[in-house]
């Protein structure tokens, strides 16, 4: 009972959340400068009813309230409109680029993770050592370090002067047919991008899975667990990792939440065919739909994750199962 | 014939930045079969360093730099990590520790984390386990219904006595508790000190209490060795110790505390403080403090010699004079 209506609790303030979110999209388009159309009719000259046209064909020309009864309800159904650019329906555009994106950025956030997390606890059980010195160190380096400037360090090195890796996309041109050649290839196309990635992004979860460790370690009952003459695997692994995942099962689910517009730099920089570049140019070129799409399913996956976050924390601690 | 426990010229001291702080200083006492020892002193005078001790659980950054202690005959200083998580840590003694309320893993069940402690160190089967934690729940006074709880659906008291039930999960020797009641109020105090009297004698264990608090140590112990800034200074039975302290600082102590029966007079108090351990005066650790102290005080650290039947006193003017009784 008390596990169900904490889930039920849980998901009616996430179904809130997003229809907030979806409201604040809308408007914060419409409160932009500048004008879509104009924009159009500045590159190719058209004549004022041709511009009428495109107001109308947009939907521009209807009064504000009833854009956002159309939008949300086109929304919920799945349907983002025509990109003002393309011409094409924005779930369309989404759906070729989502796969590039979540097998680049989802790679490199679960290595991230995983590199960050052994770190970090392997550095606060040896606390001041030199493991701890080194680690702490190479973290802030790699969390520090713009993406976009150690992206075209990478480049130059390894892609222009030694020539291991492509320097552009995300395959070759043209594809490989044979399907293992395929893989192959991609792994080769996403091999500097991924380092790229995880050396920005593995500093920052070691530096809190250590935080939270140090935190556990001095805790009475981290050391009645010794005391009880367990070994320190188990007190490490067991004891006090149980403890130390809260705070980092947020942050693991933040990032899942940002997965689709987190490596927008880098995917510019690798010239990688993923919704980062997507947004990129969606911004540059007033894309409302576009944009108002994409933002639309970020917020989901970033609500969604903290959802999944809120009932692991219920499944971690049996505090919180009661509140 | 040789004790349980003994302990030889213990010398323990921390490392900071600040330099070595001399926490436990030439600290020598023995523990009997059955014994209730209770150590009692000031906050920072060296027991909980003491008791960490004999279950090699001090911090990082401790150095032992002289002293033995023996277990039944076998130096647990000289062991190594392994051997001393397998065959001393609650296998032999097991403590109950400080502030008991935070030493359940809250992410755990009791049931589990006393199950735990069992299975670790014998090889029996995980129902035996169970079947075993709920008659130890049972025998604290925990109704066994509740073993599955959270430790935060425990009141402090029952986190106590769940304590003391883990603490005898394996049928140690020797149990140490530190400060069991302190975060307590007076009246769960006295239930759980009536546990825990109850169980060291049906089960004859040994049992080493610390306390600030005279009274815990004066109706559970039957002996008490008093500390003071790292050293022990008197070490006799806890009969005599209240009749009769001889050390100064004991007297001091004792003095401090009010009678319930016997004519109302204000208490007498200690004047000063305990001295920094980082740079403890020379000689004799107390004499800053000591309303006898001699010239020979501030020069000579007096030993700890058995200056009566039964009664050791680390003092140079009782030393001197057994008439200063």
């Amino acid at each position: 009972m008390g596990l169900l209506s904490y889930v039920a609790k849980r998901a009616a303030f996430a179904v809130v959340t997003i229809l907030i979110i979806m409201t604040m999209n809308f408007v914060i388009f419409r409160m932009m400068p500048g004008n879509p159309v104009a924009m159009i009719a500045d590159m190719v000259r058209l004549r004022p009813e041709q511009v009428a046209r495109l107001y109308e064909l947009f939907g521009l020309d209807k009064p504000l309230w009833d854009q956002y009864v159309q939008y949300m309800v086109q929304s919920l159904r799945g349907f983002y409109g025509y990109s003002y650019y393309s011409q094409r329906p924005i779930a369309e555009d989404i759906m070729v680029r989502l796969p590039n994106t979540l097998l680049l950025v989802g790679t490199a956030t679960v290595l991230s993770i995983v590199i960050g997390m052994v770190i970090g606890i392997l550095a606060a059980a040896r606390r001041g050592s030199l493991v701890d010195v080194t680690a702490i160190s190479f973290g802030f380096l790699g969390n520090s370090v713009p993406v976009f400037w150690l992206g075209l360090i990478l480049l130059l090195v390894f892609g222009v002067d030694l020539k291991w890796f492509p320097i552009r996309g995300t395959t070759s041109v043209p594809a490989p047919t044979d399907p293992l050649a395929l893989v192959l290839d991609i792994m080769w196309h996403m091999t500097l991008p991924t380092f790229a990635l995880v050396i920005i992004l593995f500093g920052g979860y070691a530096l809190i899975m250590r935080a939270a460790m140090i935190d556990v370690l001095t805790e009475d009952y981290i050391q009645l667990a010794r005391a009880k003459g367990l070994d320190e695997r188990t007190v490490l692994y067991k004891h006090a990792l149980r403890n130390a995942m809260l705070p980092m099962v947020t942050v693991i689910a933040l990032a899942f939440g940002f997965l689709l517009s987190g490596a927008l730099l880098t995917e510019t920089v690798f010239s990688w065919y993923g919704l980062g570049r997507y947004i990129w140019d969606a911004i540059l070129k007033q894309d409302y739909p576009a944009l108002q799409g994409i933002f639309f399913i970020i917020s989901v996956m970033v609500v969604a994750a903290n959802l999944i976050a809120d009932l692991v924390y219920g499944f971690l601690d049996p505090r919180i199962r009661q509140e | 014939m040789t004790a349980l426990l003994e302990v030889r010229g213990l010398k323990m001291h921390y490392g900071t930045v600040k330099g070595d702080v001399k926490a436990v200083d030439d600290v020598s006492f023995s523990l009997e079969a059955g014994e209730s020892l209770g150590i009692a002193g000031e906050s920072g005078c060296g027991k909980t360093s003491v008791a960490l001790a004999l279950m090699k659980l001090q911090p990082g950054n401790a150095k032992f730099l002289g002293g033995s202690i023996t277990l039944d005959g076998m130096n647990v200083l000289a062991l190594d990590d392994e051997k001393i998580r397998r065959e001393v840590r609650w296998k032999r003694i097991s403590m109950v520790p400080q502030a008991a309320m935070n030493a359940l893993n809250p992410v755990f069940t009791v049931k589990d984390q006393i199950i735990e402690a069992i299975l670790t160190h014998e090889d029996v089967s995980e129902k035996e386990a169970e079947k075993r934690t709920l008659e130890l729940l049972k025998r604290v006074g925990i109704d066994p219904s509740r073993a599955g709880n959270y430790p935060h659906e425990f009141s402090g008291g029952m986190k106590q006595r769940a304590m003391i039930a883990m603490a005898l999960a394996c049928n140690p020797e020797i149990v140490i508790a530190d400060e069991p009641t302190t975060a307590l109020d007076v009246i769960v105090q006295a239930q759980v000190l009536k546990v825990i009297k109850t169980l060291q004698r049906d089960l004859g264990l040994s049992m080493i209490l610390i306390s600030h608090d005279l009274s815990v140590v004066a109706e559970t112990c039957e002996r008490t060795v008093i500390m003071y800034a790292g050293s022990i200074v008197e070490n006799t039975s806890t009969v005599e110790m209240f009749r009769h302290p001889l050390h100064p600082y004991s007297v001091g102590l004792i003095g401090a505390f009010p009678k319930l029966t016997g004519e109302r007079k204000r208490l007498e108090s200690i004047t000063g403080n305990p001295p920094n351990l980082l740079d403890p005066p020379p000689g004799c650790r107390f004499h800053p403090r000591c309303p006898h102290a001699r010239d020979v005080c501030t020069r000579i650290v007096p030993p700890l010699l058995e200056t009566h039947e039964n009664h050791m006193v680390a003092c140079h003017m009782v030393n001197r004079h057994p008439e200063y009784r």
